[in-house]
Order: structure tokens, then sequence, then C-alpha cells
């Protein structure tokens, strides 16, 4: 998109003033997407962002302007703006910069540069559409939608490294509403990942929109959740939203460099019970929150989080990494070119342990069978956190006794890990299309976990038997 | 940029689709001046300005819908953008309710939604800002050892809507912003809070020193917190967190919403829905108010609406395609293919909330909430949240790690008192304001 001619100019205007690092960020993303409702397609989008984001790094600051237009005019204006930072800063910058290609080692079909023909996509949803009123007759709307998109970044630093990925991610994402006189009940859920269309030849429309109408149709039959604390089993897979929350934001560098997040200057301490191991992986062929590189051209790599229950490390991007004397772990993503770099997850699991998952409901005498999370969120200082269950069941006696709707959990991140008492032997990746969010920043994630049980959680519902 | 040039481009766009083949389109270009700083202790830690455009595009082949969203205004990329969505129209459902508004006349009045002082300001008066409010926190309590951030932010914007049956308008905007997020120590323990001003005049803004204080406070009166036991109690909204209520009040009156049977409030007008003190407005011609604009995402004159009168439903917020769905009017909210809020807010009250607080025996006062989902269907609320228990009339002690649950029906039947303290720093708020019974999830 940009040559090497051009980076070189904007990277040494850039550093006109000064300044430790620079870099240039192209990117160009275009995506295609249709949209069902009432069991018709509503309408079609095709989107392009295209621009450049130019960085300057001085010290613990950072310098950052972005542009749309294109002309080399409006860049170097951009990269002027962006040298404002280090104004008054050291010059130890590089005067003059060598740029050179990395190669790549693809997790992902990169060659692909288009779209399939539209009649496939429109297929898929209709398809779906199908399948989830077929499921129950008591569906009675369906929404649903699928884009395409292909990510193009160019990434040129002043430390010479100039790369480009492209980065295919298709999604497919299905809500049925089921209904019976004014109760209604709703299941959402998504799939897709860094693949093509063809994805969904094996992964049917059809499987994921009864799945939804099975979570709708559930919890239109559902009781009002339980309120107050009891056991908790979090179920396999979608469950990682919990590990993502509870502890993942809170290794994020930026936090710990900073000393804002519970878990700073804490490596090597015990922060989760002896049975709790957390990966962030950027390496997973295909996967939703794989990159081969990230944003600042680093490749994605496997990290090791939490070990058997001890604090290993923290997600970096370069700035935080270079701050605190340690290397990138190829963690810096942002939302598009208008933003900078932050330290993020890729895909965040626990492997496998040893119980399965008719010990762990077995072993539950009142608890809350947490089987999909609808979304969550957490306070970094602190580590509290608040859950959404999309799909849960009461336990009783060591049995699933009814489906709960509207329950939402909250908790402590570092306290929960503690409560840990047992890990399931079936571990996987979550099926969605998760999105993380920080900041005002989007990026596309992965999630899994193993069954796994926590001792004691506070649960929020509305039943009345509170006391 | 002039409105001139871009109210062209906007135009030029449009005979683009219908070049294209579209029978009618709409054009909408968006220019902004951005300027973000964000200080640190005594650094400034971020320091950004960008220029940026953007342009959405609606075509309509016989009733059959498609969009265009690019930021690449070159006229070859456009009509190839154009020309793939025309494309992707063949595939959609011929919509008789889908196509442009009627025919509708500018709003001539002046909003006085731009200031050129946001402009015209220094940048190192803007980074001073974001400086001065690291060092105020600070001074205002000295458990605050660190932050998140203090920011000072600035836009100026212009939007340009050009559609295939003659409308043509433009506007200038701006807004500017303060905030801060301290982090207070005790003990060993952290605690962050935040807390920003947002207006569209620099005179509007509250000043640094209050926006420090208030951040500044935020941040340590929640030490000492325990978890409360769980109960059925009073549950006071501060004005923030009221504003998040008002945002799931507006998702159900959302005609989008509505039309797809995704809000408790479908088939309830002319209802009684809300206590007496529930009167709830979407206006968009309030002047200088960062909701208000002269015309909506497709060009129909925003105006002021009462959602709820006293209680009692009196209209769905609409735009033009969702109108004719359910047959009635737009009420001037499209966002250019979706229902938003103009300025949507919960009318005030005439107390204090030290008043609420002091008629409420036993209850809780919630300061801050975590979580997002709302069953908009079924109207349930459930938040993490935390704030205080308040005992015999006062603030007896901080809580947290405890849930407030109820649903949206029961809410606003519940509100029997509505506090004097609105402010317009967004477009979705409220005053402060009590219900008198919810679930609240402990021990």
């Amino acid at each position: 998109m940009l040559d090497h001619d051009a980076c070189d100019r904007l990277i040494s205007r850039a550093l006109r003033n000064g300044g430790d690092y620079a870099d240039v960020f192209c990117e160009r993303r275009r995506s295609w997407s249709f949209r069902l409702q009432d069991g018709c397609i509503h309408e079609g989008s095709t989107s392009i962002a295209l621009g450049v984001g130019i960085r300057v790094v001085a010290g613990e600051s950072a310098g950052y302007a972005y542009s749309d237009d294109l002309s080399i005019e409006a860049l170097l204006r951009a990269a002027e703006a962006a040298s404002l930072i280090a104004r008054g800063a050291p010059a130890g910058a590089i005067a003059s910069v060598a740029v050179t290609c990395a190669a790549l080692e693809s997790l992902y079909d990169r060659s692909r540069d288009d779209h399939a023909e539209a009649a496939r996509y429109v297929e898929l949803l209709e398809r779906a559409d199908l399948a989830a009123r077929a499921y129950d007759h008591r569906i009675n709307a369906v929404n649903a939608h699928v884009s395409d998109e292909l990510q193009d970044v160019w990434i040129a630093t002043s430390e010479g490294r100039y790369v480009h990925d492209r980065r295919p991610m298709i999604t497919l994402g299905v809500q049925a509403v089921a209904r019976l006189g004014c109760e209604r009940g709703s299941g959402y859920l998504g799939d897709g990942g860094r693949t093509s269309i063809a994805y969904f030849d094996e992964h049917t429309p059809e499987d994921l929109a009864r799945d939804a109408a099975q979570i709708a149709a559930t919890n239109l039959d559902a009781i009002a959740a339980p309120a107050g604390e009891m056991e908790m089993v979090v179920g396999a897979g979608g469950g990682g939203v919990l590990l993502h929350e509870a502890v993942g934001h809170g290794l994020e560098s930026d936090f710990n460099r900073r000393g804002t997040s519970l878990y700073s200057g804490r490596v090597g301490e015990r922060v989760a019970s002896e049975v709790v191991t957390i990966y962030d992986d950027g390496n997973l062929p295909e996967e939703r929150g794989s990159i081969a590189i990230d944003d600042e051209g680093i490749p994605g790599q496997h990290k090791v989080l939490v070990e058997r229950g001890i604090l290993r490390g923290y997600m970096q991007d370069t700035l935080n990494a270079r701050l605190m004397g340690v290397s990138s772990t190829g963690s810096g993503r942002r939302h598009s070119f208008r933003f900078l770099p932050q330290p993020r997850m890729c895909n965040t699991y626990m492997p496998a342990g040893e119980a399965t998952l008719e010990e762990i409901i077995a072993s539950t005498k009142r608890g809350l069978y947490a089987k999909h999370f609808a979304g969550g969120q957490v306070e970094i200082s602190k580590g509290d956190f608040v859950f959404m269950v999309a799909e849960g069941y009461l336990i009783e006696d060591g049995k699933i006794t009814a489906p709960v709707k509207n329950a939402s959990i909250v908790g402590n991140g570092p306290d929960a890990m503690t409560k840990v008492v047992a890990v399931g032997n079936d571990a996987r990746l979550a099926r969605g299309h998760y999105t993380c969010g920080k900041a005002g920043q989007l990026v596309p994630v992965g999630v899994g976990m193993p069954t796994v049980k926590i001792s004691s959680i506070t649960v929020g519902g509305t039943s009345d038997d509170a006391g | 940029m002039t409105q001139d040039d871009a109210l062209e481009i906007a135009a030029r766009t449009v005979d683009l689709a219908l070049a294209a083949g579209a029978d009618a389109a709409e054009a909408t270009c968006s220019f902004a001046d951005r300027f973000q700083v964000e200080a640190r202790d005594t650094t400034v830690s971020k320091l950004e300005q960008s220029r940026g455009s953007s342009i959405h595009v609606r075509l309509w082949n016989g009733g059959r819908l498609a969009n265009v969203t690019s930021s690449d205004l070159r006229a070859d990329s456009l009509r190839d953008a154009i020309a793939s969505a025309y494309d992707q129209s063949g595939c959609v459902a011929a919509d008789p309710y889908a196509g442009l508004p009627h025919a509708c006349s500018v709003y001539e009045g002046d909003l006085e939604l731009h200031d050129p002082n946001v402009a015209d300001r220094d940048w190192e008066a803007k980074v001073e800002d974001a400086l001065v409010l690291e060092r105020a926190i600070r001074a205002a309590d000295p458990r605050v050892v660190n932050s998140s951030g203090s920011h000072y932010v600035d836009a100026t914007n212009m939007v340009a809507l050009a559609n295939s049956i003659g409308f043509r308008s433009a506007y200038k905007s701006t807004r500017a912003a303060r905030s801060s997020a301290p982090v207070a120590q005790e003990n060993g323990r952290k605690r962050t809070s935040h807390y920003g001003t947002a207006a569209r005049a620099m005179r509007e803004l509250e000043d640094c020193t209050l926006v420090a204080a208030t951040a500044a406070r935020r941040a340590v009166e929640m030490f000492g917190a325990r978890k409360p036991a769980t109960m059925h109690v009073p549950v006071i909204f501060e004005r923030d967190v009221a504003a998040l209520v008002l945002g799931d009040i507006f998702a159900a009156v959302a005609a989008s919403h509505v039309a797809v049977g995704n809000s408790w409030l479908a088939d309830r007008i002319g209802e009684r829905v809300g206590s007496e003190l529930v009167t709830i407005v979407d206006d968009g011609t309030l002047p200088r108010r960062l909701g208000s604009s002269p015309f909506d995402g497709e060009g129909v004159p925003t105006r002021r609406t009462t959602v709820f009168e006293r209680g009692v439903l009196q209209t769905f917020l609409y735009d033009t395609y969702y109108a004719r769905k359910l047959g009635a009017r737009t009420t001037g909210n499209s966002t250019g293919g979706g229902v938003g809020a103009n300025n949507f807010y919960l009318a005030a009250g005439t107390h204090s909330l030290d008043e609420l607080i002091a008629a409420t025996p036993r209850g809780v006062l919630v300061l801050g909430t975590i979580g997002f989902a709302t069953e908009h269907a079924t109207g349930t609320y459930s938040r993490g949240a935390r704030g205080f228990m308040i005992e015999n009339g006062e603030l007896a002690y901080p809580i947290d790690e405890f849930t407030v649950a109820g649903n949206f029906a029961a809410m606003l039947a519940g509100v029997d008192a509505v506090a004097n303290d609105l402010r317009f720093d967004g477009s979705t708020v409220s005053p402060s304001l009590r219900v008198a019974e919810m679930t609240v999830s402990g021990n």
C-alpha cells in the first residue's frame, strides 16, 4: 500500500523532534455483510476502512496522528502532528531508517483477495432462519447476520521492520426469540474465525441456529434465578469469558507497568488455586483471536499467564515491554488505524483437568450451572467482575433440576480463582464470536475452558426467596 | 473543507449511486478534527491530533436496501464500493416500507452546536488541562497515589447530508470533555474511579478543580466497603448511574426494538407504566446540548417528543422505516440506518440527592454499576453494583460486590422520588432517582 520510500520519509519526519521509536500502521479493511430479519434478507452492506496511523514514542509518552487521506502531503502533516510529543525530549532516535521485509508463518489463508458470491452468504442466513423456527414452534423471531472481512495491515518501524499481514474473518450470528403469551426467552450464538465461508460446510448454520433456538426455548421455560451466595459450575468453552475478565485483563502490561492492576509486581506469586493454569495464545490456526503478527509487527505467541496457580507473566506490547525491560509478547493490538496499540489478549484458555462433568455436577449440593455467559466486565484495580448468564440451570443435591433465567454473577477475580475446586477433562475453545472492549477499542478474541467448579459465588437474581 | 465542499461530495455520491442503478439514494459525509491528550502524574502520556472523514451511503433498488460505509472518499473507490453494494441489493428482499423519508424542510434556527473557542484554543492550553487534573486529584486526597490517566479531548465535526429527492444540508458542531480516573490506595488495597464532564461549548465544561475533586472523592469513598446482605430495599440510583438506566429505557422505546418483538413495552402505548414522577422526553432541539442536531440521520428535522407523560407511555421513537412499518410518523430519531436518542432524559424533580437520602430510612445508594446485558424483550434488569448502605437517612457505610436486580416495569412504577441534579453531559441523561423496592443480592 505504502512503499518503502514513503514509510522512510514518514518515519524520518515523525522523529524530527527526537523520540525513541516511530512506526507507521497502514490498514485496509474490506467487509461484506448481510442481515436477516422477519424471515427476509433485510439489507446488505459493503464497508471500507482505509487509513494510516503514525506513532512516535518518547520515554513513556506516545504521540499519534492518523489520516484517511493517503496523499503524501496529508501523511507528512500527520507525522508532524505525531512528532509534537517529542518536543523537548532527548534526541536518541535513529536518524535514518532501513526497512526490510520479514517472512511470516501463516496461521490462516493470507492469499484470499475477495468474498464469495452473494448467494452463498444469503443461503447461510436462510438456512439458519428455517432451522431455528423448525426447532420449536414457540420460536417467533429470528435475527441473523453474516459478515466476511479481509483486513490488510502494513507496518513499518524505525527499527527496520516492514511487514504485511492479511487477516480474514468470517462471522455468522443467530438470535432466536421464543414467545408464549407474555413470556419471552432469547438465545444468541455466533460462530466463525479467521477462515472463509467454506468453514460453514462442516459447522452448519442449522447446528448453530438450533442451539440458539434451544437456549431461547430453555429460557422461556426457565424460572427466576435465585439470589445469594452458592456454588457455581462454569460450562466448558464459553466459561472462558470468566478467565478473560477475571484474570486476563489484570495481566495486560499497561496496567501492571503503571501499578494500577492488583497483579502488579506479583510474577512468581500464587494467584489462584493449584488446579488453575491459564494460557493466552495468538498462534491457534484460524481461531478468531489469532494473529500471525500483532499490530506492531511482532509475531503472535503462546504465553503462559498462570501455571498451577503461580503467576508467570504479563501480556506485553512494545512500549510497555521496553519500559519494563522485557520483550514484547506479540500482544500489541488495535481497533483500527485510528487508535494507538494496547496490550491485549488473543485466545485465552485453560487446559483440561481430570474431573468429568458428571462428577462435578454430582458433587454440587446447591449451585448454579452457568453454561453460557452473555458478557462480562471487570474493574482492574480491585478485580471485581460481573457476568450475565445466557443459559443457566439450578443444581440441587447433585442434579440439574431447572433452567433459570436472568441470573448475573458478581465476584472478585483473584478471590474466585482461589476458589476453583475442580477442573474438568472437557477443555475446548468456545464457539462464538467474542469481541473484547478496552478503552473504546474492540478486538476479536477467543476464549476457552473446561468445565470448572467454583466453591462460592454471589448470584444476583430476582427470585423471592431472598432474605 | 467548507460546508459547501462537503455537500458537493455528498451530492456527487448520490449521483454515483443513481448511476449504478439505484432508484433512490442518500449520502452522509462526516469530517472530524480530533484532539486528545492524556496525562499521568507529571507526564504527557498521549497526544493525538487527527483528521478523519467517512461517508455512509444508503441506496435502494426497488425497495431493497444496501449500504456503503467508507473512509476512502476518492471517486473511483466510492464507485467500486457502490457497485458492490448495488450487487448486494439484488439479494435483499423488497420491503414496501424501505426508502427515503418524505421531503422535509430544514430547521432554520441556530442550535449553537459549534463553539469556535474549542478549535481556536492553543494545544498547549489543552495539554495543561490534563496536567492540572493530574495535580488536582493528588492534591484533593493524599490517598490518591496513581491514576489511569486524566484526559482533555475535543472534536470539531461537520456533517453533510444529501439525498435523491433534493435534500441538502450541513451543520458543524463541537464537543469538548475533561475527565480523570484516579487510583487511590489504603492499607495496600486499590480503588479506582472515573468522573468527567462534556459539553458543546468550552464555557459549559465543569472546571478542572471540580472534576478532579469529584473523581478523587469517588475513588476514596469506597474504602472499607463490605458485601451487604441479600435484601429487598429502596434503591437510589445516583445521576450518572440513573443515566445508564435511561439508556435501557430508550432501548425499549426504540421502534427498531419494538418492531422485532424485542421490547417489554410493545403494545403498551396509552398505559400507565411508570409512577406520576416519570416524565421522559426526547428533544433534539435544545440549544447547545450534546444530543441536539438540526436534522437526524436521514435529514428529518429533530423535534421534542414526550415519551412518558406522568407515567403514561405516549409514543415510541421512530425513524422513517419503522414509522411506516408500525403505522406511525417519524419522530426524527434516525441514525441513518437505526433508531437513536437525541437528548433523551427524565424530567428533573425538586429535591436534592441529599434530601432523597435523608428521606430514606433504610436502603441502598448505587454509585456505580458494571455489566451491560439487558434482556429488552423481558425488561429484566440486573447489574453488579457498588455504593452505600443507607440507615436512618444517612450514608452508613460503603458496600460492593452485590447485584441490584428487578424488572423495568416494576422499577418505573416504583420511582417514588426524582432529584433536581439533571445535567446534560451526554445524549441520554437523568437526575438521581429512587425506586421504592428492588432486590439487592449479596451474602
